[in-house]
């Protein structure tokens, strides 16, 4: 149950940062700012699933992890970590291309990586595990 | 590799859900089992096996 907590905090904490974010910056809302907050909120918007998924399990009194929760969270983190290596080239690439700031491509880096594992996880449980 | 897991449960009369807490893992687990998109460790099989009182290889099918 701690852990469950810990990723409504997690989450909320995020949120508040977004919020924050949004209220004390002078956007432009370009394509780039909506897509981070879109980003934002989708994973955001995990984390909540997942905290109530764990919720759940809680209630119905079955284990919040198992082998097969553990096996599609390592799957998908080493994947998620290959493509990711092709993320930060990219942005290798576009930070010589383009006037971004640092912080920004870092940020774009971190925001990327969260999104990749994210669609890992779910490709990982739509196609499933045969490890045969 | 194919599995028996729904053929057995209908068997017993059990739910996804009361396999799942007998072997001790989530019900998530025994739908992914049942829909064969998920290989189970040596261990869970064993239990499974052990809670419809057969051999592995009755509920578990490796295909050559």
């Amino acid at each position: 149950m701690k852990k469950t907590i810990v990723i409504f905090v997690v989450a909320g904490l995020v949120l508040v940062s977004f919020i924050l974010w949004i209220l004390n910056t002078s956007m432009s809302w370009d394509l780039r700012e909506i897509l981070m907050i879109l980003a934002g909120l989708i994973l955001a918007g995990f984390a909540v699933y997942f905290g109530f998924k764990r919720a759940k399990s809680f209630a119905r009194k079955e284990p919040a992890e198992d082998e097969l929760s553990k096996m599609i969270m390592t799957r998908a983190s080493s994947f998620s970590y290959y493509i990711s290596i092709y993320l930060w080239l990219f942005i290798m690439y576009i930070s010589d291309k383009t006037k971004w700031e640092t912080h920004t491509l870092i940020g774009t880096g971190i925001l990327g990586m969260a999104v990749i594992f994210l669609f890992s996880w779910l490709g990982v449980r739509f196609f499933g595990l045969k490890n045969d | 590799m194919t599995n028996r897991i729904r053929e057995f449960r209908a068997r017993f009369d059990m739910t996804q859900d009361d396999l799942a807490r007998k072997v001790g893992v989530r019900r998530e687990t025994i739908v992914f089992l049942e829909k064969g998109k998920y290989n189970p460790s040596l261990k869970l099989a064993y239990d499974i096996a052990k809670e419809f009182k057969v051999q592995i290889e009755e509920v578990f099918i490796f295909d050559e």
